[in-house]
């Protein structure tokens, strides 16, 4: 067990829960009033981790899907180019600028 | 490879989203597990480990993910730039558009009427006349004095600037109404013969030069009056008093 809670502790990512959980049992083991705050921070952790991800933008679907709809993007945006360079490159006649 | 499948499906928003909801669930758990095993003073050794091993694993899957969220947040962010790229190129396809139609539609007016320019040049050129012929056949008008008088012209001058009786009996009209094209009243000869236009037939000889005259319709006075003629006098003035006597002479048959 004692491993285990060195594992909790070692959780110290930004969105990571295991510093929360790893106080908890702390004041656990302490018979500490605190543990009732503690629970509460976690729960709060939670909460926020769910508003976080509702608004991370882009995550709507998969990355494999995300790298295809990507790559889609950049082949329309290469294929308009090409076609305007040919017609700006073509243009052997004035056009009237648009106004 | 089906669950891997399953989860390139899934978007990483409810990926991290269900991962959340274990996290949850196993830290609650835990917890619980704890609380229960502190209070009974039983000690559950095993149990309470795997589901700490499990609340671990999924955290560092939680927070895999989220480092994938970020990324897929920074390519949402070039796909935004992406789109808006792709909105203004439409906008110059379009305008492009916009400008090959008009220019289209212009040249389609051109060659429309280059076809009707066309189409004019080739009639012209079918019933083409050489300008050498018009040429001709303006001096061939402007000669009988049939367009306009002669500068000098006065009343009782014998050119004419009208058509001759003969001529209008010779044109389209006269033939229609069949009309006779000899024997002619107030025709003079000269001018006929100045206009250069009437056919040899019809020119030298006239019905009542050879008849008319033998025929001693004339009142004999009339051919003395030849005989006073002045010599020298030319023939065209004589054809004049000639035709000019013969039209006395038949008014004063007609009288009769």
């Amino acid at each position: 067990m004692a491993e285990a809670l060195q594992k909790l502790e070692k959780g110290d990512g930004d969105c990571s829960l295991l510093p929360l959980v790893h106080d908890i049992i702390k004041c656990m083991d302490k018979e500490s009033q605190d543990v009732h705050q503690e629970l509460a921070k976690l729960k709060a952790k939670i909460q926020e981790a769910r508003e976080q991800i509702a608004n991370m933008p882009g995550i709507d679907s998969s990355p494999t899907a995300q790298e295809q709809q990507l790559a889609t993007l950049r082949e329309q945006v290469r294929t308009k180019n090409q076609l305007l360079q040919k017609y700006k490159s073509l243009c052997m006649f004035d056009v009237p600028k648009a106004s | 490879a089906m669950a891997a499948a399953a989860a390139a499906a899934k978007s990483t928003k409810e990926r991290l989203l269900f991962v959340l909801d274990d996290l949850e669930v196993l830290s609650r758990e835990l917890i619980e597990m704890l609380a229960l095993s502190r209070s009974q003073k039983l000690p559950q050794p095993g149990e309470d480990n795997q589901v700490l091993e499990l609340l671990v694993q999924r955290d560092r899957e939680f927070q895999e993910l989220m480092e994938v969220a970020q990324q897929q947040g920074k390519v949402h962010e070039e796909m935004e730039l992406l789109e808006k790229e792709v909105e203004k190129r439409d906008s110059d396809i379009q305008g492009l558009q916009k400008q090959l139609k008009e220019a289209e539609h212009i040249l389609a007016t051109a060659v429309y009427q280059a076809k009707e320019k066309l189409k004019s040049i080739e009639k012209a050129r079918k019933g083409s006349i050489s300008s050498e012929e018009i040429i001709k056949y303006a001096h061939r008008i402007s000669a009988s004095n049939a367009v306009c008088a002669p500068l000098n012209w006065v009343p009782g001058d014998p050119r004419r600037p009208y058509p001759t009786d003969l001529e209008m009996r010779s044109g389209m009209l006269g033939h229609m109404a069949n009309l006779p094209t000899n024997g002619v009243n107030g025709h003079l000869p000269g001018d006929a013969l100045a206009a250069g236009r009437l056919p040899d037939v019809l020119t030298p000889h006239y019905p009542w030069q050879s008849t008319d005259v033998s025929a001693g319709m004339l009142p004999p006075h009339h051919g003395n009056d030849f005989g006073l003629e002045p010599p020298g006098h030319n023939k065209e003035n004589e054809d004049d008093v000639e035709a000019m006597s013969t039209d006395s002479s038949s008014s004063s048959s007609d009288s009769d």
